[in-house]
């Protein structure tokens, strides 16, 4: 039997270099969808995470989507408050660009809803994603 | 009242949901990019046929 390789041997038994700059990356890319993977030089996931947290944010609020406040009152509005701002800054954009306000008589308001907090959703997990690679955890 | 300034049929916004849902969870693999494509268009393709089908086995209930 041989002996493993040293380098090897060395990468198993010491622990990852935890980066202290990993919850800033975190919160960057809460703020900004994959501006924590630009941060990381992951060029491809930021731009696909921006364009679906972005898209799906947008797409919900051009349905008329309803946008869930901080100060709902009850434990389903806090619920979507927590997904819708997941998105970090389209959270904020809904104002602008949802002038009309919410509308979920129709279908399509009620789909609205639906695409506003799945979008908070996958930037969450982008959010877990950019923390994991920059605590060097994953690659 | 005023419509939605975006109108899309269900089926066009169902598209829009899986397309982008799928490029998010395809991006989350540790696969190579050519992996991933396949994912992703594995991952819109049950999207959209498990909704489509779901429509239709909730089709009696409206009728």
């Amino acid at each position: 039997m041989t002996d493993p390789n040293p380098t090897e041997q060395a990468a198993v038994q010491a622990p990852a270099k935890q980066n202290s700059a990993a919850p800033f990356i975190a919160i960057a890319a809460w703020i900004v969808p994959g501006l924590g993977h630009l941060l990381l030089r992951r060029w491809a996931r930021a731009i696909v995470f921006f364009i679906a947290a972005g898209g799906l944010a947008i797409t919900g609020y051009l349905l008329r989507g309803n946008v869930f406040p901080p100060r709902s009152g009850d434990a389903f509005g806090t619920l979507g408050f927590l997904a819708d701002a997941g998105s970090g800054v389209f959270y904020v954009l809904a104002r602008f660009i949802e002038t009309a306000g919410a509308d979920v008589s129709r279908a399509a308001g009620d789909y609205g809803t639906r695409f506003i907090a799945a979008a908070g959703v996958v930037n969450s997990i982008s959010v877990c994603d950019a923390y994991e690679i920059a605590s060097r955890r994953r690659n | 009242m005023r419509s939605a300034p975006l109108p899309l049929s269900h089926f066009q916004a169902l598209l829009i949901f899986a397309f982008l849902s799928s490029l998010a969870l395809a991006c989350l693999t540790d696969r190579t990019p050519v992996e991933r494509l396949k994912y992703a268009a594995r991952s819109f393709a049950l999207f959209v046929i498990i909704a489509v089908g779901i429509a239709w086995a909730m089709f009696p209930l409206s009728h």
